[in-house]
């Protein structure tokens, strides 16, 4: 290879989970200032084999290995154009009848225009609003947003860099995110088998070899590894799934939808309604527990509460045994399937995937689905040979070598010594709404607090969520100033519409956002900074989260920052230069921040915070050869499988509960919530609460008969690469309206579109009491009657703000519900919702809003920052 | 002389592929062998897919598509600025071929396409600028997570190629990309005995072409009562089921047009006499 056509190569992680663990590893080639290309990082180019030491996996007389090169998904391949786009934000940005001397005009938040600002000035009106909101009202008057979804970046973190700054100065009010991914098994998994902080099978040591030589099947359990992997650590799951085909185990894809799991793998499909998972479950247990095909002595000896569990199920509790007859009513498999598959798995050594998301488990009610689950893979014996909950996703997260189900490499790398985010601890923000509260938390009346419990961090032990809270504190003020960087609350959270009424209430007297694009909340702004990509940046990075090789690397930057655009962190130094100026609490602030480090000196401080050994490399090492790749680790064939110890005596490797035991009746919710019906001590199904009623069986549903499926979408991570011109041409990412405009896909069955009297491309409205998003219809077999599905985190496009609104773009966060998905949570419920579908003309809707329609577009890329800049020669 | 072989049954439909093409070739220039690829618009690497069957009984089929740089390619002849490797890629010279539409047209695939602004024809060069410059595999290759995707020469791949199939044989054009495992039509059932609310499992299908009435392919329905026959020719068919105690059942299934799925195939007892 030459550098004619390479140019110089520069190593970077292009992956989105805005903290500081990255993934996604891959080679820029960039030449004269231009990135040439995007490529994956072949191991070779690196290291020799002999330094990498690749582990083998052989079963049944196949050998599986890590692969060459790292699995590069389609989202990283083509983020020249993200980084590229139209809609980047490239000078800092005030709205146009925002005036923080007069009138803030707070009701036109993402209705008007802005104009261009100088950094000086932009900067000057931040700290002095810091100030003024401090003297005012105390700081924690200032909501810090600084978890929004994001590009992974270390030094130059996206997530909190201006909340690392307020802490300096008095601290702020936190907007504390919950797992949006795993609700369930972190509200409800937790509960009955601990497996601290995540509430799945945190233990996957050698799980993928183990079920390998010794599973019959893997049931892919609203699990997308096509899909929801791609932006935290690539394909290769896709690879893993394709060799348990390979050595013969059978694939079962439960979802209302094909995803793209089944769409790419072999295998039964059994199509559930939306959220309705808990009844199948249910109605399998009844078959194990009528035919006596369930671990009775592991179930005596490894779990406490299962009479309870019985007594239900057999209907003794309310009268209604869980028959698989009933079930079917609840979620549309036959009956003849459910009890056929029952016996199946009941005969066969059957593991559990998970890729997060997945329906159920953002759902209302989804700490049941996700207990139930548990009970299931109790009754079968979790922990013998071939039988496990499998993480697909996200392997190492949180630094410990056992959240992954591949060989153990020698080292999973931190560095948390260089990161400028926030890191979803609990301690230190005594001041705290959780996310999903937001909404009511910024338009409480005069006098009243919110309540709730738990932190909702995904850091949090189980113990935390029966801490009760309230805010505001005693004496502290409301919020009156927000701070956000990768806004996205109204695309990614629960009831968008409440969110976008809530940022205009009049209490709120400035919001300053920062983000590379002009998307989403960032239209609700009063003042926005521009932020560069991470490919305008130096930094340093960790890889732990494919299984095949861990990595540490420096990222140079590969091209001059865009526009006038900084860092996150850069940012926060330019307000911190303006805030010093005041003096008193704010003296000396840059270096305070800084601590008198550039961006090198952080890059070494993240090094030494990795407790890298000598022997693998050291920082002068690294500084030149900008790569420590850690190799397999010695021995790792021989160490012990998950669950195994567990399962063949519990108290050798006890459950993380009070009894050690899977607690089918969880001791803790009956300590803490014992009436809770949302949440019951013994999980059930719940038909609906006060707060929720959205199943098909309530009055609502009279109007609004379909349920939602709004899986992590295949396109994007979350609301990101929404503006990609190469991915919105894929036939499932967009679909072109008669006007030109690419709508969100809109998935049908054939027979809800007959009768609706919708035709593939037509353009439809899914709506519900609040609010509407619009879409393109593709009918389809890839998903069941009843449901509809759309992929969430389509770029907002507001046609009517707030409650009872209308979006084009498709997000339909937007109209999820606002309550928490059980009473005690503080969980979002997001999916499995219900809504009602009709066409829409969209000449009509043109006509009716003929400005909101006639925003600058291009199909190509979609809405671009110039529709909202006023014409500056004026 | 090299070859393209994709393995369908690896290819999970990622579009690796289609994107890496644009990244190498949109914005980028690589003269002698090509200019920019617009944006939008063209496709020289394309993920096509198909929906099969009904619910549940559905595949998606993801065909990945190219220029077959074929050994008798239609868009050579008579168009000099089109020329043949000996490493096998076909090239259209992007300088030589300016207004040159009628090579467009001259491809059976649709596989060329033509350039509005530069007035010139693309379409893929098999990363030849990169190939010539030491790099071992085109940027879609390189970009395939599965292995479904790969490029070589074509002796290498000798004992695969013979079930390998070409797209539009037809054309006569011998194309150097191949295919394995290329599915054909499905007839997938799950057989039921609704009175009992039962699958059944262990019936015996039998799929016998309408036209002759010859048996093309046996099975036996698993434990969910599903029989799945893959890989069966376009035609007309009747379907067949027995079993011990049952009434012989049979269904006329139609393949010429698409695949069928029988989402609950009926199956009764034989009467019990008094």
């Amino acid at each position: 290879m030459s550098n004619g056509t390479r140019g110089e190569t520069v190593f970077r992680g292009i992956s989105w989970s805005a903290f500081a663990c990255s993934a996604n590893t891959a080679c820029v080639d960039v030449k004269d200032g231009k990135i040439l290309r995007i490529r994956p990082l072949h191991y070779d180019d690196v290291t020799t084999v002999d330094q990498r030491r690749p582990w083998r996996i052989e079963a049944r007389g196949k050998v599986f290995e890590p692969g060459e090169k790292t699995m590069l998904p389609p989202l990283s391949l083509s983020y020249k154009k993200r980084i590229y786009s139209p809609n980047r934000i490239l000078r800092p940005m005030k709205r146009v009848d925002w005036d923080p001397e007069g009138e803030r005009n707070p009701q036109n938040r993402g209705a008007s225009k802005f104009e261009h600002i100088s950094w000086d000035e932009a900067t000057d009106i931040i700290a002095s609003e810091i100030k003024r909101i401090h003297d005012q009202y105390g700081p924690y008057a200032i909501l810090c947003q600084a978890d929004g979804h994001g590009e992974t970046k270390v030094v130059h973190a996206p997530h909190g860099a201006q909340a690392l700054l307020l802490d300096l100065v008095g601290g702020y009010t936190l907007q504390s995110r919950q797992p949006d991914s795993w609700e369930g098994w972190y509200w409800g998994g937790k509960h009955i088998w601990g497996n601290e902080p995540v509430g799945m099978q945190v233990n996957q040591r050698n799980l993928y070899k183990d079920i390998a030589e010794h599973g019959d099947a893997v049931l892919y359990w609203g699990c997308d590894l096509e899909t929801t992997p791609w932006g935290w650590g690539g394909e290769q799951p896709s690879r893993m799934a394709y060799f348990l085909e390979d050595l013969g185990l059978r694939s079962f894809f439960i979802s209302p939808d094909l995803n793209y799991t089944g769409a790419a793998h072999k295998g039964k499909w059994i199509p559930v309604l939306p959220n309705t998972d808990a009844a199948l479950q249910l109605a399998i247990a009844y078959v194990w527990l009528t035919e006596g095909t369930y671990y009775k002595d592991y179930i005596e000896s490894h779990t406490i509460g299962f009479d309870w569990f019985e007594r239900y199920v057999l209907g003794g509790e309310d009268g209604v045994p869980k028959t698989p007859k009933w079930a079917e009513g609840k979620c549309g498999v036959p009956s003849y399937t459910i009890k056929a598959f029952a016996r199946y798995w009941a005969k066969h050594a059957v593991s559990i995937a998970h890729a997060d998301g997945g329906g159920m488990i953002r759902s209302p009610f989804s700490a049941e689905p996700a207990r139930l689950e548990v009970v299931l893979l109790a009754m079968q014996g979790i922990g013998r040979p071939g039988v496990g909950q499998l993480h697909l996703i996200e392997f190492g997260q949180f630094g410990f070598a056992e959240w992954n189900p591949m060989p153990r490499s020698e080292k999973y790398f931190e560095v948390p010594g260089a990161y400028h985010g926030w890191m979803e601890l609990l301690d230190g923000h005594p001041s705290f709404i959780p996310k999903t509260m937001i909404p009511q938390a910024l338009t409480l009346q005069e006098g009243e607090k919110l309540h709730w419990h738990g932190h909702g961090v995904c850091t949090a032990p189980r113990s935390d969520q029966f801490i009760p809270f309230e805010w505001p504190l005693d004496d502290a003020p409301y919020i009156h100033m927000i701070m956000s960087d990768s806004p996205s609350w109204t695309t990614c959270w629960n009831c968008g519409n409440a969110m976008q009424d809530a940022l205009r209430n009049e209490r709120i007297e400035t919001i300053v956002m920062q983000h590379p694009w002009f998307e989403n909340d960032a239209v609700f702004a009063d003042l926005i900074l521009p932020v560069n990509t991470m490919f305008e940046e130096k930094d340093i990075a960790v890889d732990n989260w494919t299984g095949q090789f861990n990595m540490m690397y420096i990222q140079d930057d590969c091209i001059e920052p865009i526009g006038e655009s900084k860092s996150d962190w850069e940012c926060a130094i330019e307000v911190a230069k303006k805030l010093e100026k005041f003096g008193g609490i704010y003296a000396d602030l840059v270096e305070r921040y800084t601590q008198n480090m550039d961006v090198d000196a952080w890059i070494k401080a993240g090094f030494e915070s990795a407790n890298v050994d000598p022997s693998l490399m050291t920082y002068e090492e690294f500084a030149e050869k900008k790569m420590c790749l850690a190799p397999t680790a010695v021995g790792w064939e021989d160490d012990p499988v998950a669950l195994s110890a567990w399962y063949e005596d519990f108290s050798a490797q006890p459950m993380q509960t009070p009894t050690g035991k899977i607690e089918i009746y969880s001791t803790g919710l009956a300590e803490f919530f014992p009436d809770d019906k949302t949440r019951p001590v013994v999980p059930h199904w719940v038909e609906e609460s006060d707060d929720l009623k959205e199943r098909l069986s309530c009055e609502r549903a009279k109007d609004y008969p379909f349920l939602m499926v709004t899986n992590h979408p295949r396109w994007r991570v979350h609301s990101e690469h929404d503006d990609i011109t190469w991915l919105r041409e894929i036939h499932t990412c967009k679909v072109a309206g008669p006007d030109g405009y690419m709508y969100e896909p809109v998935w049908l069955n054939p027979q809800d579109a007959g009768k609706l009297g919708i035709q593939d491309g037509d353009i439809v409205s899914i709506y519900n009491e609040r609010g509407s998003v619009l879409g393109g219809a593709i009918v389809t077999e890839r998903i069941m009657a009843g449901s509809v599905y759309q992929d969430h985190g389509a770029r907002v496009d507001a046609i009517v703000r707030g409650k009872g609104g209308l979006d084009r773009g498709g997000a339909n966060n937007l109209i999820c519900p606002l309550a928490t998905a059980s009473e005690n949570t503080v969980s979002e419920a997001t999916n499995g919702f219900l809504v009602n579908v009709k066409k829409v003309d969209v000449e009509a809707l043109a006509a009716q809003y003929p400005e909101e329609f006639s925003r600058e577009y291009q199909p190509e890329d979609g809405l671009r920052v110039s529709a909202w800049i006023v014409d500056e020669d004026q | 002389m090299k070859v393209f072989v994709y393995d369908l049954e690896k290819c999970n439909g990622c579009h690796n592929c289609q994107i890496v093409c644009k990244d190498e070739h949109v914005d980028n220039e690589w003269l002698p062998y090509a200019m920019p690829q617009p944006d939008t618009g063209q496709f020289w690497s394309k993920v096509e897919e198909e929906v099969c069957g009904r619910v549940p009984h559905v595949r998606v089929n993801y065909l990945p598509v190219q220029c077959n740089h074929c050994d008798d390619a239609p868009c050579m002849k008579g168009n000099p600025a089109v020329k043949k490797r000996d490493d096998g890629l076909v090239i259209i010279d992007p300088v030589e071929s300016k207004g040159e539409r009628g090579i467009v047209d001259a491809c059976p695939y649709g596989h060329i396409y033509w350039n509005e602004e530069l007035e010139i024809p693309q379409k893929c060069t098999g990363c030849a600028h990169l190939l010539d410059d030491g790099w071992e595999v085109p940027r879609c290759v390189d970009a395939c997570c599965t292995g479904a995707l790969r490029f070589g020469e074509e002796a290498d791949f000798a004992d695969e190629l013979k079930d390998a199939v070409v797209l539009g044989e037809e054309f006569g054009t011998a194309p150097r990309v191949y295919y394995l495992n290329k599915p054909e039509r499905f007839v997938a059932a799950t057989v039921v005995d609704v009175y009992a609310d039962e699958v059944v499992e262990g019936a015996t299908a039998m799929l016998q072409r309408a036209a002759d009435e010859e048996v093309v392919s046996t099975g036996e329905t698993d434990e969910f009562g599903d029989i799945w026959f893959e890989d069966v020719r376009p035609d007309v068919y009747r379907l067949w089921l027995k079993k011990d105690g049952y009434l012989d059942q049979a269904v006329d299934v139609d393949l010429t047009q698409k695949d069928c799925s029988i989402p609950e195939l009926q199956f009764f007892k034989q009467p019990v006499k008094a």
